[in-house]
């Protein structure tokens, strides 16, 4: 007689890998596709990012009439989790698996996080405003809600991007790394600039239905992108597993000591918060300041922020072309500080007396040192970045880049207001306030270069090293490169 | 089958990989029954139904 059972496990067993999620083979070679398809998950990162600070910020205060102190807290709430960063990186390079993966587990916990944020959101900010029946609930139930859903949003989003990036790194030689970083960079930007488009025309209309179907269909987006993303990337390994079993790993207290102990680290930690500040401040001004100081229409500060875009895909490509022929990252961040002085030099001039085409140098070469500095510090941290601790190093890079963004954005707004609000009815210049932050800025960028000038030095010794070491072999490169 | 005891048949996993994999199954439909929960309390407190 027939065995249907043998017969039909046989099929389920032949077909088996083929639908596993998990890559059986270690590739040597990574194509571009699939490169391509991994940083999908930083479309994801800044879809969400664009709902919390742009879109979710004017429906909350515009069509929902949330308190905006409410608003800004809530808004704040994602970001007490970019220091945690640095722990989510070391939890997944120590990660214990009997299949052998670190990243994968990780970012699909992450997207779970991210996914359960989007889909309470909706209905947690509509309770926060009272909509319908929700007047008469207690106070507590719409914050109380509404904060988990910005909490998991931001657990979510900061685990996806520290652990998908370690992965990026895992898989793809030294000399390809800046091309990996270009093109996580030009994704998060795509993905920032392509969701905002599409979330400004679907809420034109808004309704609140509108907003439920927004906010979820972006929940299923990221779901789908991240697996979409993860599918085969992560190799399954039993060695690597034996291996995870028996490890012994130095406590995280310690590993952190170690890590900023190294000789370059504190000092790249710093020039990157600086930098990072710096060009952060001018994230959320440059719009208004060109409408307010220039007299720009709505339609002419749009296109400004293609500008600011265009000039920061430039610089991305231009730092991937120049790191990918063996470039020092250290130096190429130096000069993407150094470019943003003359460029927030024009933006001030413009208001007094430049005129509007200054002001659009000054964006464009904003733009450009912007992408020329967050390409550079990044492959600097992922080359400085010793094996083990992959994940941790670009956990401590995301912990103080999204820390200082987070702040220079946030503390950019309250300058602006203050200065507004002591200039009195009779008023300062429409610029001053906003002049102020860009001097600011100027500072902070100077700082940049000035703490980043030893470490150009020391970097450029390392690496001509690393230029003799990268002829023998491919393989021990990261121990020498950190010298 | 298969001549390793550990081998979980016919997905040539071991026992430990296995269970791996379901405790991923188990941990998503938690965090997803969870937010499902919580997303129906919502709903219902913003515009109830059933009354």
């Amino acid at each position: 007689m027939f065995n249907y059972r043998s017969f039909a496990l046989r099929k389920l067993a032949s077909i088996g890998p083929k639908y596993l999620p998990f890559a059986d083979v270690a590739t040597e070679e990574v194509p571009l596709s699939r490169l391509l398809r991994l940083s999908l998950f930083q479309v994801t990162v800044g879809m969400a990012l664009v709902l919390l600070v742009g879109t979710l910020n004017r429906v909350m205060i515009v069509e929902l009439a949330v308190p905006a102190s409410i608003v800004a807290i809530m808004l704040a709430l994602p970001l007490l989790f970019a220091p945690l960063r640095t722990l989510i990186g070391y939890k997944s390079d120590t990660h214990v698996s009997a299949l052998g993966l670190r990243r994968a587990p990780y970012i699909w916990k992450g997207t779970l996080y991210q996914f359960g944020g989007f889909a309470i959101m909706p209905f947690a900010l509509l309770v926060l405003s009272g909509y319908g029946e929700a007047v008469d609930a207690p106070r507590w139930i719409g914050i109380g809600s509404a904060a988990l859903a910005f909490l998991l949003v931001g657990a979510g989003l900061h685990m996806v991007q520290t652990v998908g990036l370690a992965l990026a790194t895992d898989l793809v030689e030294d000399e390809d790394q800046p091309k990996v970083v270009g093109l996580m960079y030009v994704m998060l930007l795509f993905g920032m600039v392509g969701s905002a488009l599409i979330f400004g025309t679907l809420l034109e209309n808004y309704t609140p239905g509108r907003l439920i179907q927004v906010i979820q269909g972006c929940a299923v987006t990221t779901v789908s992108l991240n697996m979409f993303a993860m599918w085969k990337q992560e190799a399954r390994d039993r060695t690597r597993a034996a291996q995870m079993l028996e490890a012994r790993h130095e406590k995280f207290e310690v590993a952190m000591r170690n890590l900023i102990k190294r000789p370059t680290m504190k000092r790249l930690l710093l020039v990157i918060g600086l930098g990072t500040f710096g060009y952060g401040m001018a994230d959320v001004l440059l719009e208004p300041y060109g409408g307010q100081a220039l007299g720009l229409s709505v339609a002419q500060t749009t296109k400004l922020t293609a500008l600011l875009a265009g000039g920061t895909l430039l610089g991305f490509g231009y730092a991937s072309h120049v790191l990918g022929q063996g470039g020092s990252p250290t130096r190429l961040g130096r000069t993407g500080a150094l470019i943003g002085i003359p460029g927030f030099a024009a933006v001030i001039l413009s208001s007094l007396g430049g005129g509007v085409l200054m002001f659009l140098v000054g964006t464009f070469l904003t733009g450009l040192g912007a992408g020329l500095f967050g390409h550079a510090t990044l492959t600097a941290t992922m080359r400085a970045a010793p094996k083990g601790q992959i994940g941790m190093a670009l956990g401590t890079w995301g912990a103080v880049q999204a820390t200082c963004a987070g702040i220079a954005v946030a503390l950019a707004g309250i300058v602006r207001d203050v200065m507004l609000s002591a200039s009195g009815p009779a008023g300062i210049a429409a610029h001053a306030p906003y002049n102020m932050v860009f001097m600011i800025e100027i500072v902070m960028l100077a700082l940049a270069v000035m703490v980043a000038v030893p470490l150009g030095l020391g970097i450029k010794d390392s690496r001509s090293q690393t230029a003799g070491a990268r002829s023998v072999t491919g393989t021990d490169q990261k121990s020498v490169e950190v010298s | 089958m298969s001549d390793d005891p550990d081998k979980v048949w016919p997905t040539g996993l071991t026992l430990r990989e296995a269970e791996e994999v379901h405790s991923y199954l188990i941990d998503g439909t938690r965090v997803f029954g969870v937010i499902a929960l919580l997303a129906h309390i919502l709903v219902a407190v913003s515009t109830p139904w059933l009354g």
